[in-house]
């Protein structure tokens, strides 16, 4: 199982692969991100690298269970999906989008 | 300080048109992303982990009021409300959107700014001792110097694409505060003249620059720095980029060897073809005049009133300030390092009070340092007090520099794409763990330095203690190191004991400080001195709990 990530090109902020709908389809908040089957989310990459008016950056990050990336990525993604761990309450992504913390 | 000529803006206004453009195409999808990537960095553009990160360059730490104002104006406006003052003497912007940036640049162009020479591999923008022209201690004022290089180095079109970049760091002074022996090239000025070291840095592999010239003449110095990077351009490795920084060159020649083929170099140049006249080192000399001093004689018991009245304003006073070369004046440091806080990070708001005081008290000029602080340099005492409460008033009063809160750490894993593991919330952590006022003064100086990887961004390697993270298998781990050293007697500390994880880092550090206040002779002993009278291996035990 994988989740689909990037930063958007016009401001760089982290966004994740709901639906293949753009822009709503990919989402701010990481908690929304589809988890994809290995096979779909190779294919979905791959439609979706050439579209870099849109996207940029494009990767998967393979999880162990639904919610648990690979260990080596972990500290990387909960970062990257939780906003700066420095209690600077302004910057933390989990609480703009008033969730507990994902991965 | 430095004034632009037409050709500074007219270079300014042309690169930002250019640049604007590049990110026009690109958002258009004129250009791919691997087209635009070279483009944006050498404008100072990252992508890091959460959005754009703009890169802004401080020449040589000299900042007016009226630029500080205007990075709070960006921070508001174009971020999330503050900025990030860095190791190299600039500041970064971490929420930036790309199709913002042009109009950033139009506005720093304002202010005479830009970010230029903050990436890629060209000579970087020079740095220096915060305190220049102000200092009791020193021999000559380093900015004329710094901004010759400047000129000579902005879009050098030999030097565009080194093997690697290319930092030099200049001090006028017997104290080093520039820590030139941990740069590419070192300059130090002497009554002879500048004393050249080539070779420095941190990062993988991390070397004390040696000699390799003493007493070159000012006037000489471009066509010697044109000597030192023309034998850097052309044997510097290229097939590998961990191994293309001039240090790797040098340790490879011998220092003698690289020396030798600089000066053959050098006697081979036109030198007076490179060299700018000494009418031009006259005109660059007077943008920097020592300030109008207020003629007012200095209240020592006025002074001596507000300090046993406040005793936090006496310890800011002792910890803070340092002596000026006019008696009256004396220049202070802001701590941009309160208990439990980002290291070098301010806001729009603390930014605009800094700007203000600057304009109130301190001749509308202020300076960056490399330990991430921010400078008044020239400040008359009368004003001390009023000062501190102001500062104290915004959330700047902390009265810790070059003590064990006081600490350099690089943005780390919480911004950084390049990083292995944090360093902001681990500094924060060993900053609440010595919160205690009266604790850090009974330490005094010690300095830690913290990096996120091995690119030392956090000059690990001369922290009196250094933490370097790294990843074990997906784990943040830290190595630390002991008596490392960026002054006039610099040093690489060396990695002692095991790694440690961050839970482990405060009450480690926290030990070897004890056995250091058990160990030292008397108070005015250092922790740097203990641990070079007793070696490494007497503090290895107490990084590790005890059996």
């Amino acid at each position: 199982m994988k989740l689909l990530t990037a930063n958007r090109l016009t401001d760089g902020l982290v966004i994740w692969y709901a639906s293949d709908n753009w822009p709503e389809g990919w989402v701010e908040d990481a908690a929304l991100a589809k988890r994809l089957e290995d096979a779909e989310a190779d294919a979905i990459l791959e439609a979706w690298k050439p579209r870099e008016t849109e996207i940029v950056g494009a990767y998967l990050i393979p999880l162990v269970d639904e919610n648990t990336p690979v260990q080596r990525e972990y500290v990387r993604e909960h970062v990257r999906a939780n906003g700066p761990s420095i209690g600077q309450t302004a910057l933390d992504t989990a609480k703009a989008h008033n969730r507990p913390e994902v991965f | 300080m430095y004034v632009y000529d037409h050709y500074d803006h007219a270079i300014v206004k042309q690169r930002n048109a250019e640049f604007s453009d590049q990110v026009r195409r690109r958002l258009s999808g004129e250009i791919t992303e691997d087209q635009f990537k070279p483009l944006r960095l050498m404008n100072g553009v990252y992508l890091q982990l959460h959005a754009y990160m703009l890169r802004v360059a401080v020449p040589y730490g000299v900042l007016s009021s009226r630029q500080v104002r205007k990075f709070a104006h960006i921070a508001r406006t174009y971020d999330r409300g503050f900025g990030h003052f860095t190791t190299r003497q600039n500041i970064q912007f971490n929420w930036i959107k790309l199709a913002e940036v042009p109009a950033i640049l139009d506005e720093l162009a304002e202010v005479e700014m830009h970010a230029i020479q903050t990436s890629g591999n060209c000579i970087r923008n020079t740095t220096t001792d915060q305190f220049a022209g102000a200092a009791k201690d020193e021999i000559d004022d380093p900015r004329p110097w710094a901004e010759l290089i400047r000129q000579w180095s902005t879009f050098h079109p030999e030097y565009a694409f080194l093997p690697r970049k290319f930092k030099i760091a200049i001090t006028g002074a017997t104290e080093d505060r520039a820590a030139v022996r941990v740069h590419d090239i070192g300059l130090q000025l002497t009554e002879r003249g500048f004393d050249v070291y080539a070779g420095g840095g941190l990062g993988r592999t991390p070397a004390v620059a040696p000699l390799i010239k003493s007493g070159l003449p000012g006037e000489k110095l471009l066509s010697y720095l044109e000597a030192c990077l023309r034998v850097y351009n052309r044997y510097g490795r290229r097939d590998n980029s961990y191994k293309a920084r001039i240090k790797i060159l040098v340790a490879a020649l011998g220092a003698e060897e690289y020396a030798r083929q600089v000066e053959a170099e050098w006697n081979a140049l036109d030198q007076d073809a490179i060299d700018a006249p000494y009418a031009e080192i006259a005109r660059i000399k007077s943008f920097f005049p020592a300030p109008a001093y207020k003629a007012e004689a200095f209240d020592q018991a006025a002074f001596d009133r507000a300090k046993a009245a406040d005793s936090r304003f006496a310890r800011w006073v002792r910890n803070n300030t340092l002596a000026h070369r006019n008696d009256d004046h004396i220049s202070l440091t802001i701590s941009l390092k309160p208990i439990g806080g980002v290291p070098g990070d301010a806001s729009d708001a603390q930014m605009d009070v800094m700007a203000d005081l600057a304009d109130d008290y301190a001749y509308g000029e202020l300076r960056v340092s490399h330990e991430q602080n921010i400078i008044l340099p020239h400040v008359h005492r009368n004003d001390l007090y009023t000062i501190y409460q102001k500062l104290d008033a915004a959330g700047l009063g902390e009265a810790n520099v070059a003590q064990i809160t006081d600490m350099i750490a690089c943005p780390g894993l919480d911004y950084c794409s390049l990083a292995n593991a944090r360093s902001i919330p681990l500094a924060q952590d060993i900053s609440r763990r010595f919160e205690d006022a009266q604790l850090s003064d009974t330490i005094g100086e010690l300095k830690i330095k913290i990096s996120g990887c091995i690119n030392a961004c956090g000059h690990h390697h001369v922290g009196h203690i250094g933490i370097l993270g790294v990843d074990k298998q997906g784990v943040e781990f830290y190595q630390i190191l002991l008596g490392g050293r960026a002054d006039e007697k610099a040093a690489l500390g060396a990695i002692t004991g095991k790694g440690l994880s961050a839970e482990d880092v405060p009450a480690a550090i926290e030990r070897v400080v004890k056995l250091y206040l058990e160990l030292r002779t008397d108070p005015s002993e250092r922790f740097i001195d203990t641990l070079g009278r007793l070696g490494r291996d007497t503090f290895k035990e107490a990084l590790h709990e005890p059996a």
